[in-house]
């Protein structure tokens, strides 16, 4: 496996002092599928801009397909394929305009040009209204576009940035269809970045956890899995409101089982945390109901991605994305980055 | 070579944009129409009577020159919008992840804002023409005469941009043009002769930009005015104010894409 990107010790501090990135560091093979994961803020958009050569980085060093990003960005900026958050497309030139120019952009023209844009329009499948203005596309077909005009100069590496939010599910099983096909037939290498913990697991060969900017955590999405150790089962009880008695007498029967790693009180019930958690369901049903205590709902769940976060961050990336919603400055409108 | 085809294709998705949206090339004419038709028509009679404009012209004659300006220098004043529009809708952002010419986003933008003025001379000048205006130079004179309205666009282009880049405000450049316009054009020879001026206002004309290019265009149409000194000292001073907002417009824009 060759390395295609190598990363030590980014560092990237804005204007007004913030640490946007703290010391990354990590590598990645050449036709891996890598993502970041983590909150609004957290560092991953920032970092991918310094990756894509948009920001310049404070300190570290960054090497991509063998070229120094400060010293050739041309270079890399030939052979990557970027996709940013906020979708754009041309509203006033026609879905092929734009994958034109963008292709002429990167120095393509001619037949060559005009055949690999048929090809991806019809790929994406907008072959039918690849003639109309891209300003009435739909929120959906204006993704695909711009997913398209991100891949017309046959990137080695495609960075994209939540390329699904904001779609409806066919669309986005459709994305994560194509994105899969072009990892693994074409080899690209792709960097995806996003808040969707299902994405990032069913997508991703590595993931790493970002938080703080920092990397807190990198593995495949199973071995973060494992790493967290214990399924959980969550079970509400009949008459088992808050701080009743019941819950207590029930809190204390499951300490009674050595499985149980923790017993946590949830919002309608209790959470228990154990390994192979799905054996003792049997053994809490029984021995709840030897003291009287019935149960309304039992789920089991397997460790997520979100579990994963809790517990290197202590923190749960769900609650962030509701409570924290930023407005994302562009292209550091709000914050310009300065060099320490 | 890159730089001159990312500035030719640069240059042809502006132009695209520019004829997909007619109505803003509409309300660009909009005004300078409104003071060939009507303004000129209300001043009329000043210009031949009491010996304050040139014996021998009308008033058409004498203002058209101003009016082409005028549309130059405030549809370049515009110019500004466009850059936020690419900044704030990620547009520019896309373009600099590819290896295009930094430099051809600049000049594409610049080329298309000068194509837009002398699109825009031109049908003012056959509108013109035909309420009685001609150009005493010829054809010759006209292309000269364009390329002085385009030249003086650019250097104004500039200042918008500048602005546009700094503000990231389509409603700052916006404003900031429109309150230049009518000072500036007031207080120049665009539409009447500096002899009728208060002493202070025709200082100011004097240094006024607006007057140098305006006497330029007046020395191609009006007969026997041609003086190529004027169109020399046009170019020149036009020139100098070229190179200082553009040049804020590169750094700005340097600073940006960095």
């Amino acid at each position: 496996m060759t390395e295609i990107i190598k990363v030590e010790g980014l560092v990237e501090v804005y204007s007004d002092g913030t640490r946007a990135v703290d010391g990354i560091s990590f590598d990645v093979n050449e036709g891996e599928f890598f993502g970041f994961l983590g909150p609004n803020g957290a560092g991953k958009s920032t970092t991918i801009k310094v990756l894509t050569t948009l920001l310049k980085k404070t300190a570290g060093k960054i090497t991509i397909s063998g070229h120094d990003i400060e010293k050739h960005p041309d270079a890399i900026r030939r052979i990557i394929g970027v996709q940013s958050q906020d979708t754009t497309v041309d509203p006033d030139l026609t879905g092929k305009e734009n994958m034109m120019l963008q292709g002429h952009l990167h120095q393509m023209g001619g037949e060559e040009l005009k055949t690999r844009v048929t090809e991806l329009i019809s790929l994406v499948g907008l072959a039918d209204v690849s003639d109309r203005r891209a300003g009435h596309y739909s929120g959906g077909m204006k993704k695909r576009l711009d997913l398209a005009s991100a891949l017309v100069h046959k990137p080695k590496i495609l960075f994209l940035d939540e390329p699904t939010t904001g779609l409806d599910p066919q669309s986005r099983a459709a994305i994560w269809e194509y994105l899969s096909k072009l990892n693994r037939e074409d080899g690209i290498t792709i960097s995806l970045t996003t808040q969707y913990m299902e994405e990032a697991d069913k997508l991703c060969q590595r993931l790493f956890i970002v938080d703080k900017g920092r990397i807190v955590a990198n593995g495949t999405p199973e071995s973060l899995k494992r790493e967290v150790g214990a399924d959980s089962i969550t079970m509400t009880l009949e008459n088992g409101n808050a701080a009743s008695e019941t819950k207590t007498r029930a809190k204390q029967v499951l300490g009674g089982i050595p499985a149980i790693n923790s017993v946590i009180e949830s919002d309608g019930g209790l959470t228990v945390y154990a390994k192979n958690a799905s054996l003792i369901i049997a053994d809490i049903v029984r021995a709840l109901d030897a003291k009287n205590i019935h149960l309304t709902s039992v789920n089991f769940s397997s460790p997520t991605l979100d579990d994963v976060f809790l517990q290197h961050t202590g923190r749960r990336i769900r609650t962030e994305e509701l409570n924290t919603k930023q407005s994302f400055s562009r292209f550091g409108a709000a914050r310009r980055p300065t060099r320490e | 070579m890159s730089f001159v085809s990312d500035t030719y294709h640069l240059f042809v998705r502006a132009l695209k944009k520019l004829i997909r949206n007619p109505i803003l090339l509409f309300f660009s004419l909009f005004q300078p129409i409104i003071f060939l038709v009507l303004f000129t028509q209300l001043f009329s009679k000043f210009a031949t009577a009491g010996g304050f404009f040139p014996p021998g012209l009308t008033y058409l004659e004498y203002a058209t020159p101003g009016i082409l300006l005028q549309n130059g220098f405030s549809s370049a004043l515009q110019s500004g919008t466009s850059i936020v529009d690419e900044l704030n809708s990620g547009m520019l952002q896309k373009m600099l992840v590819t290896p295009v010419n930094r430099s051809a986003i600049l000049l594409g933008r610049l080329v298309t804002d000068a194509f837009r003025v002398v699109v825009q001379s031109s049908i003012i000048l056959v509108l013109a023409y035909a309420l009685g205006f001609n150009v005493a130079t010829g054809a010759g004179g006209i292309a000269l005469m364009l390329f002085v309205i385009a030249f003086f666009g650019l250097a104004w282009s500039g200042i918008s941009l500048a602005i546009g880049l700094r503000t990231r405000s389509a409603e700052t450049v916006f404003g900031i043009g429109g309150f230049l316009t009518f000072p500036l054009l007031f207080m120049s020879t665009a539409l009447v002769p500096a002899s009728v001026m208060p002493t202070w206002m025709s200082d100011v004309s004097s240094v006024n930009p607006i007057s140098f290019a305006v006497n330029a265009v007046r020395d191609l149409s009006i007969p026997n005015w041609f003086a190529a000194g004027d169109i020399a000292s046009a170019f020149i001073y036009i020139g100098a104010i070229a190179i200082i907002t553009l040049g804020a417009t590169l750094y700005l824009f340097r600073k940006v894409v960095k």
